[in-house]
């Protein structure tokens, strides 16, 4: 219809398309009881890092022989605990991974994730949740929301259907995965809880919102969000709250958002990362933010895999 | 714009609308229509103003692994995605539609979620499609329980708008909500566009048939018909307002005051083809000639305006009398 003479654009999809690079690699994702620990526990940490950086950007895939586009991120908790203060933390941080031959492109606030410039990143993503259906599911039965859970098949049944089939039934039948090979791993993750009056959304779904954001797959009517922001010039702000949701340390980097993602990260994300992949895997991400990732990445010979749990991948070293 | 996901390979688009009055005693402004409609959010409601106020929803998705329906009971098992939306024109009256496409065939085994995820609005059978089957089985008034559901899904859009808090549940006039199912199958190579088959049930179902080319856009043979259902609705409650008010035999200021919701509410609506596609528009022109909704409509109206008139002259004489 663009080519028609009479246009409304208040009637028409729209999707701004944001600059991507190859690769968004993340070195870090770090808790306020890491920095608790001192440059110390940092420096070990990039230490271990290092390697795993260096093998991931020999194999990123960058088509046509030309060198890949990486962008690095970190990642720091200011939602579950706060601790210091950015003029203190960032310049510690990007010594100690100076010092160890790293280059921070890009500083996230973990609170970002939940809203950034006033936009509420995680509940949107929440309303794009699409539930896996487990086998039976023919549109009857309301989509189960508001419980705040997510799983990867069905649920036991709760008490009181197990007692309206007590006479026909054993008392318990276990959960399963839907797409299982034979035997489940079946994963229920909690994506927030509200107390006082307050959502507090987990660590997985925050996490799950990142992962999107960085495969340039998140929009607010269709418009960029967590648009990285020059870093401050003098010193960093004394206040989280007072740091842009997104910094871009490197005025030389590539771009933020990636075709793929990969995060080095110590092995006690292995749980948090299975959840992340949960939720991926039932999130419905904007078409159109979709088609324009999909049609430029096969455009530069690097076509990304169709599910957008597909494109994350994970290094995980031992230790904690 | 063609996005990924468009079923563009579709052999079979299937859809339920259910069109009926919005609960309110007055018709919505456009940014009351675009709050009402806002069920997502982050999500641009969009809104038209030209040439009358169509306000649409975000589409929303529901997962299904169930047997298709089918006219000749085979039992064709499918998984993916529903898409619904809601419509609303004028500020008045509101459409659920929801609708899926369905390729020719698919993988013997379900596939991972998110696999049918980057596909809205597809449903992929797990082998061979039997598209002639399933698109009887869409149309047919009958259901088998474990079917996909279309109108459950529909039903449950409209239900959750109608209890919007916006809305004070206070109707104009009594009407019915009308159902319209549709079924397009690939029109054959080289050939355009064309409407086999609209059936109007007595229990309000209504069914259309089409033969779209390949490629044509799911979602404006949807637009295609939810214009008309709109329209088939309007002619439904007009007809039925008509014999309500019993013009003609009643007493004529009780019909005039039985027809004054049509005139408040209803005349202004009847805008055929005002979206529709211009490769489907010719669509319209078929039931234009057969059975004429617009000649109907024109009809309908010019009596009501004539009772008005007539019921005018008394009135008339009266202040001249009185002068």
């Amino acid at each position: 219809m663009t080519d028609a003479v009479f246009r409304e654009t208040a009637a028409e999809h729209r999707t701004q398309s944001l600059p991507l690079s190859h690769l968004s690699l993340e070195v870090g994702h770090l808790y306020m009881e890491d920095f608790e620990a001192g440059p110390e526990r940092l420096r070990e940490h990039f230490t271990l890092v290092r390697p795993w950086v260096d093998a991931v950007r020999a194999a990123a895939p960058a088509g046509s022989g030309k060198r890949p586009r990486i962008s690095t991120c970190f990642l720091v908790d200011d939602y579950f605990s706060r601790f210091s203060t950015p003029a203190e933390l960032v310049p510690m941080l990007l010594a100690e991974a100076e010092r160890c031959g790293l280059t921070i492109d890009y500083l996230a606030r973990e609170s970002a994730c939940a809203v950034a410039d006033g936009v509420q990143l995680a509940e949107s993503v929440e309303h794009r949740l699409v539930e896996s259906p487990p086998p039976g599911s023919d549109g009857s039965r309301p989509p189960v929301k508001e419980i705040g859970w997510l799983a990867n098949g069905e649920r036991t049944p709760g008490v009181e259907r197990l007692e309206a089939m007590a006479n026909d039934l054993p008392s318990w039948r276990p959960p399963t995965e839907t797409a299982a090979r034979r035997h489940s791993v079946f994963m229920d993750v909690e994506l927030w809880d509200d107390r006082e009056q307050r959502r507090t959304w987990s660590c997985p779904f925050l996490a799950a919102v990142w992962q999107l954001a960085r495969l340039g797959l998140l929009r607010h009517n269709g418009e960029a969000v967590l648009v990285p922001r020059p870093a401050p010039e003098g010193s960093f702000p004394r206040d989280w709250d007072d740091l842009a949701p997104l910094t871009r340390l490197n005025p030389a980097a590539q771009p933020f958002a990636a075709y793929r993602t990969c995060s080095v990260l110590p092995s006690r994300f292995l749980p948090v990362e299975h959840a992340v992949r949960v939720i991926l895997g039932q999130v419905e991400v904007d078409p159109r933010a979709l088609h324009q990732v999909a049609e430029r990445s096969g455009r530069e010979g690097v076509p990304v895999p169709e599910a957008v749990a597909d494109r994350v991948a994970h290094v995980f070293y031992a230790g904690g | 714009m063609r996005v990924p996901g468009d079923p563009a390979a579709a052999v079979l688009l299937c859809g339920e609308i259910r069109t009926c009055l919005l609960q309110t005693g007055r018709s919505l402004p456009a940014s009351a229509a675009r709050d009402l409609l806002r069920l997502r959010a982050g999500e641009r409601v969009r809104v038209s103003e030209r040439p009358n106020l169509h306000v649409v929803s975000p589409d929303l998705l529901t997962g299904v692994d169930c047997r298709l329906p089918t006219g000749t009971g085979a039992r064709i098992r499918a998984v993916g995605t529903v898409t619904a939306r809601a419509v609303l024109t004028e500020g008045r009256v509101l459409q659920a539609t929801a609708r899926f496409g369905c390729p020719g065939g698919g993988p013997d085994t379900r596939r991972p979620w998110g696999s049918y995820l980057v596909r809205p609005g597809v449903v992929e059978p797990l082998g061979r499609l039997p598209v002639r089957a399933v698109a009887d089985g869409v149309l047919a008034d009958v259901r088998r329980p474990g079917e996909l559901d279309l109108g459950a899904v529909a039903e449950r859009l409209l239900g959750e708008v109608q209890r919007h808090p916006l809305l004070d549940q206070r109707v104009p006039f009594k009407s019915r909500r009308t159902r319209l199912r549709w079924a397009a199958l690939r029109a054959p190579d080289g050939e355009g566009p064309s409407l086999g088959r609209f059936t109007l049930a007595e229990d309000g179902l209504r069914t259309v048939e089409l033969r779209l080319p390949e490629g044509t856009d799911p979602a404006a043979c949807a637009s295609l018909c939810e214009d008309l259902a709109l329209h088939d609705w309007l002619l439904t409650t007009l007809v039925r307002l008509v014999e309500r008010s019993r013009l003609g035999s009643a007493d004529g200021h009780e019909a005039v005051m039985a027809l004054r919701p049509a005139v408040d509410h209803l005349l202004h609506l009847w805008m055929p083809r005002a979206r529709v596609d211009t490769t489907l528009a010719p669509l319209w022109e078929v039931l234009e000639r057969e059975p004429g909704f617009t000649r109907q409509w024109g009809t309908l109206v010019q009596r009501i305006r004539d009772q008005l008139a007539l019921q005018a002259i008394p009135l008339l004489r009266e202040a001249l009398t009185a002068r």
